[in-house]
């Protein structure tokens, strides 16, 4: 899943560590979720949503609803 | 699942048991050793007992580790559990293959002792390279 | 193939599983006879046909893996969750029996064991949910 993460965090100069540390989660955690191997669960996401005050969906893409149309 | 604790806090409350279950460990693995080759001990019950004392802090930290998945961030409990997964998988695939020499007379007695040290070697190789296996997490 | 398709994913499963376990019972009881009968001699031939019978556990062991990684997330916590269960339980048995043996309580004993026990506490870690309610 695409998402805004590491720019979000590199705009408020955050390592990864320390945003890792804001949201309660491992650095690994983080680095997972920027590169797009992980994506988090709904409380997580919120918990970033709100760290950030954004709406989930202006960080999240949702790639594979876009596949899903191509597909039909 | 919600998170009750953060993935430092759940480290935490994790090192403060494990940490002192090893030394635990260590010590009741030597010195039973010693004891029971010393001593010269004879007597099934106490060698049992001796036997039982050194395994608990063993699955005392595997209990701890399950502790510490549910605790720590749902992406180190994914990566956690999938590695303790495959390390399970791997032991008991060693099993089936020793079983199996065993029952059509290839290899005699096997220490069933080598399946821990099997268990905790590949679930250490396990966590170290994470995305051996699969692709998302 | 799309992840997380627990449907998708089961199906691929149950493709290559019951084949697998197929080919384990005839495995199983085709190599005791042969072995029986004494068709077959020697260290190397007797253990290529314990290995042989082993492979389609091993196989069973990856297609569930591949299974865990294709299926929904939420089937993906609970199968990872049973099976870690599965092994800590197998594990805890097997440090038990092997120190009892170390220290000479008990003699030999059949390793083969250790593969229904983990089947059977995988099975019931998983079974667990059906019976206490919340998971995960």
């Amino acid at each position: 899943m695409k998402n805004q993460l590491r720019l979000l965090r590199t705009e408020r100069g955050w390592s990864q560590a320390a945003l890792a540390e804001r949201l309660g989660v491992s650095r690994q955690s983080v680095n997972a979720i920027e590169t797009g191997k992980y994506d988090p669960s709904l409380p997580l996401a919120f918990a970033i949503a709100r760290l950030f005050e954004l709406k989930i969906e202006e960080i999240f893409e949702d790639e594979s609803g876009e596949e899903a149309l191509a597909a039909e | 699942m919600s998170q009750r604790y953060g993935f430092k806090e759940a480290r935490k409350r994790y090192n403060r048991i494990a940490g002192p279950l090893m030394a635990v460990y260590a010590v009741l693995c030597l010195g039973g050793s010693a004891l029971w080759a010393f001593l010269d001990v004879d007597v099934k019950f106490t060698s049992a007992i001796l036997a039982l004392a050194i395994c608990a802090p063993v699955i005392a930290v595997l209990i701890a580790k399950l502790r510490y998945f549910e605790e720590t961030d749902e992406y180190t409990r994914l990566r956690q559990l999938r590695a303790f997964a495959l390390a399970g998988a791997v032991t008991v695939s060693a099993v089936f293959i020793v079983g199996f020499l065993q029952l059509f007379d290839v290899v005699g007695q096997v220490p069933v002792f080598l399946f821990g040290p099997l268990f905790f070697l590949v679930y250490g190789l396990a966590t170290c390279t994470g995305r051996w296996f699969g692709k998302t997490v | 193939m799309a992840k997380g398709n627990f449907f998708r994913a089961n199906k691929r499963y149950h493709r290559v599983f019951w084949p697998l376990m197929a080919a384990y019972v005839a495995l199983c009881f085709g190599g005791s006879y042969v072995i029986n009968q004494g068709w077959v001699s020697g260290t190397v031939a007797t253990a290529a046909i314990a290995i042989a019978v082993a492979a389609p556990i091993i196989g069973v062991f990856l297609v569930m893996l591949r299974l865990v990684e294709e299926t929904d997330e939420y089937t993906r916590l609970r199968q990872l969750k049973s099976m870690v269960q599965g092994a800590l339980f197998t594990i805890s048995v097997a440090v038990v029996i092997g120190f009892l043996q170390l220290f000479e309580v008990v003699g030999q004993f059949w390793t083969f064991w250790f593969g229904p026990i983990f089947f059977v506490a995988w099975g019931l870690a998983q079974l667990r949910h059906h019976f206490w309610g919340k998971t995960v």
